[in-house]
């Protein structure tokens, strides 16, 4: 995509030594790995590798026991995942994490809720207090829906939308708290080649009008090698490879974490 | 029919966020709004001071509930004892001579500040867990008040509301009492339904569905949690206050014991959890069932059909309270304001019989 400028960025988001245990299991083991400002970073690794747990290490979750995490120079190590978001790191699930009581321009607006001033005393005077935040903050989700292309859907409750659909509005909600860093966590799980693609246009149109940095967790390859800059690989919690997209996925160790050895297939 | 969505479009976001975007629903709610103001002109004043009066104040009382338990989803099995805190701080506030409103506000502000305590201890806890904290909460504002002579006047005693005013109006004669509960009904009816379309409702709202989820989005799940409680207890507070001058005019212990803690509770969930409309339906609901079935059994008692103690008799309107709030959770878990919604939206595509949703 955009090496040179990639290669020239500074440091988003640096995970130095991170070790995560839950009991007796490590499912980190001493993860480094650094983003640089505008690229999209692809994190890939087997069931189980551990990406999750890394980027819920970093957004506040599973604070890890050792290492540190900074995000532009400031450590987010201890932080709780409210404050974490309020660094300017968004994020969305790998299992929709919708809120379903409620319509998808409302699930977007919350992406709002750091910018906006949430209290029952503005919520009464209304007419008077509320109202003019409200509306200025609906301007700014608009221009979300538009470029997410959700305007038929905006009205409708979140839970009877298509899958493919939800995803698009977390991604919107996401977008909407105009993060600095953005955490895609498996953006393409379960969709059709179609709303694959539309997905990865999404991510890419979102990245060039906002100038995000995105951490992509993936498992389809072919999106990972299309749209990511740099790519790290875990397995087991480990770092087996990291660079530039399709070398490091063709690395003999990730190959054979995902399909296994030539002797042991036997 | 009368309900068409067909011509109503919205060119500014403000009138596309009012309260009632349908010039039908608008219409129903100025009607039902001059049917309340209008009540002391053509309803008897029985029906007003005995009927319309309890309503209105414990409909407010509901909305304080289903705001913490509806909205934010924290379960409250003790919001009869909140109620029971306003009433006391505000007949003591008044004694001491403050103004009523004040004390209106002060009543709130202790119910608020003791619940929060309660509140942010029991906000550790989930679930069932924080039903036996709230319910803990109960019991002991119950104790306290009956064995704190300062607070209760003595074990047994009656405390009687002062006179006073409210904005300059004496609250003394049924219309006086009757429109000091309108008042407050509609503050709380307005600020729920405003909570509802605005920020922090959305965020009490994701805190109650996700809480993992509204943290990624900077929602602090724990500080809205107790604001959830702080509001609530506020408004129930006040509630107690409202109902204790208006309508009781003397206050004691057991008017706020367990069983309204649980009549509250029924009046939410048979109303329908969240739901504004659903408060009015299920307090309405909850008052009237007893005395009806009261009437209807005792009536059947003495038409010699079946025999049934006082004591039994006392006890019937409980056991409905229970079937009720099982069937509601079996067959309408949404309760009447799910009910009133079929209705509507039938109308809404009538001739037609499919809803969207």
């Amino acid at each position: 995509m955009s090496d040179q400028h990639a290669a020239a960025g500074e440091q988003v988001l640096v995970c130095d030594n991170v070790s995560r245990w839950f009991g007796g299991l490590q499912a980190l083991k001493s993860i480094s790995i650094s983003v640089r400002r505008g690229e999209i970073f692809g994190l890939v690794g087997p069931n189980g590798s551990g990406k999750t747990t890394l980027v819920n290490a970093v957004t506040g979750f599973y604070p890890p026991q050792e290492g540190d995490i900074r995000f532009l120079g400031t450590s987010i190590n201890r932080m709780k995942p409210h404050r974490v978001a309020m660094q300017g790191i968004a994020r969305t699930f790998q299992n929709v994490a919708l809120f379903r009581g409620m319509s998808v321009l409302e699930n977007i607006l919350l992406g709002r809720h750091i910018f906006m001033r949430p209290s029952a005393l503005a919520s009464l005077f209304y007419w008077w207090w509320a109202q003019k935040e409200e509306i200025a903050h609906r301007e700014k989700a608009e221009e979300i829906i538009d470029l997410l292309q959700l305007e038929s859907v905006r009205d409708e409750p979140v839970d009877v939308i298509p899958l493919g659909m939800q995803k698009r509005v977390e991604l919107a909600r996401a977008l909407c708290a105009e993060p600095k860093f953005l955490i895609l966590d498996e953006p393409m799980a379960g969709m059709n080649q179609e709303e694959k693609e539309y997905m990865v246009r999404f991510i890419l149109d979102a990245q060039e009008a906002l100038g995000l940095t995105v951490l992509l967790l993936e498992h389809h390859m072919d999106v990972v090698t299309a749209i990511c800059d740099r790519v790290v690989v875990l397995n087991n919690g480990e770092k087996i490879a990291e660079g530039p997209a399709r070398e490091a996925i063709n690395d003999p160790a990730v190959v054979a974490a995902y399909i296994g050895k030539r002797h042991d297939a036997a | 029919m009368f309900y068409r969505q067909s011509g109503v479009h919205h060119t500014r976001y403000q009138t596309a966020r009012r309260l009632w975007p349908l010039p039908t629903d608008q219409r129903i709610v100025w009607l039902l709004l001059a049917l309340a103001v209008a009540a002391p002109f053509y309803m008897s004043d029985l029906y007003l001071t005995s009927y319309m009066l309890p309503w209105l104040i414990w409909s407010a009382a509901a909305l304080s509930l289903t705001l913490l338990m509806g909205i934010a989803g924290q379960l409250h099995f003790g919001f009869a004892a909140v109620m029971a805190i306003g009433a006391y701080t505000s007949i003591h506030l008044t004694r001491a001579g403050v103004p009523f409103e004040l004390a209106l506000i002060g009543a709130g502000l202790m119910s608020a500040v003791i619940g929060c305590i309660f509140g942010a201890a029991a906000l550790r806890v989930k679930g069932l867990y924080l039903v036996m904290a709230t319910l803990a909460m109960q019991y002991l504002v119950d104790w306290t008040i009956i064995n704190v002579p300062a607070i209760s006047g003595g074990a047994q005693a009656t405390l009687s509301t002062p006179s006073v005013s409210l904005l300059f109006v004496p609250l003394r004669g049924d219309t006086a009492l009757y429109y000091g509960a309108l008042l407050w009904a509609v503050i709380v009816t307005l600020l729920v339904l405003n909570i509802k379309r605005t920020s922090f409702g959305r965020a009490l709202v994701a805190v109650r569905d996700k809480d993992f989820a509204a943290a990624v989005i900077g929602v602090n799940p724990f500080k809205y949690k107790l604001l959830a409680f702080f509001t609530s207890s506020f408004l129930g507070g006040v509630s107690g206050a409202v109902l204790a001058f208006c309508y009781y005019q003397a206050v004691t212990p057991e008017q706020f014991g367990f069983n309204v803690s649980i009549q509250l509770v029924a009046m939410v969930l048979v109303g329908g959890l969240g739901s504004v409309i659903g408060a009015f339906l299920g307090a309405g609901f909850v008052l009237l069932v007893p005395i009806i079935l009261t009437n209807v059994v005792a009536y059947a008692a003495v038409a010699g059909w079946l025999t049934v103690s006082s004591n039994l008799l006392a006890h019937i309107p409980l056991m409905v309270y229970g079937g009720l709030i099982i069937g509601f959770i079996l067959f309408e878990p949404l309760g009447l304001a799910k009910i009133y919604d079929n209705i509507r939206k039938y109308f809404l595509v009538w001739p037609f019989r499919h809803t969207q949703s």
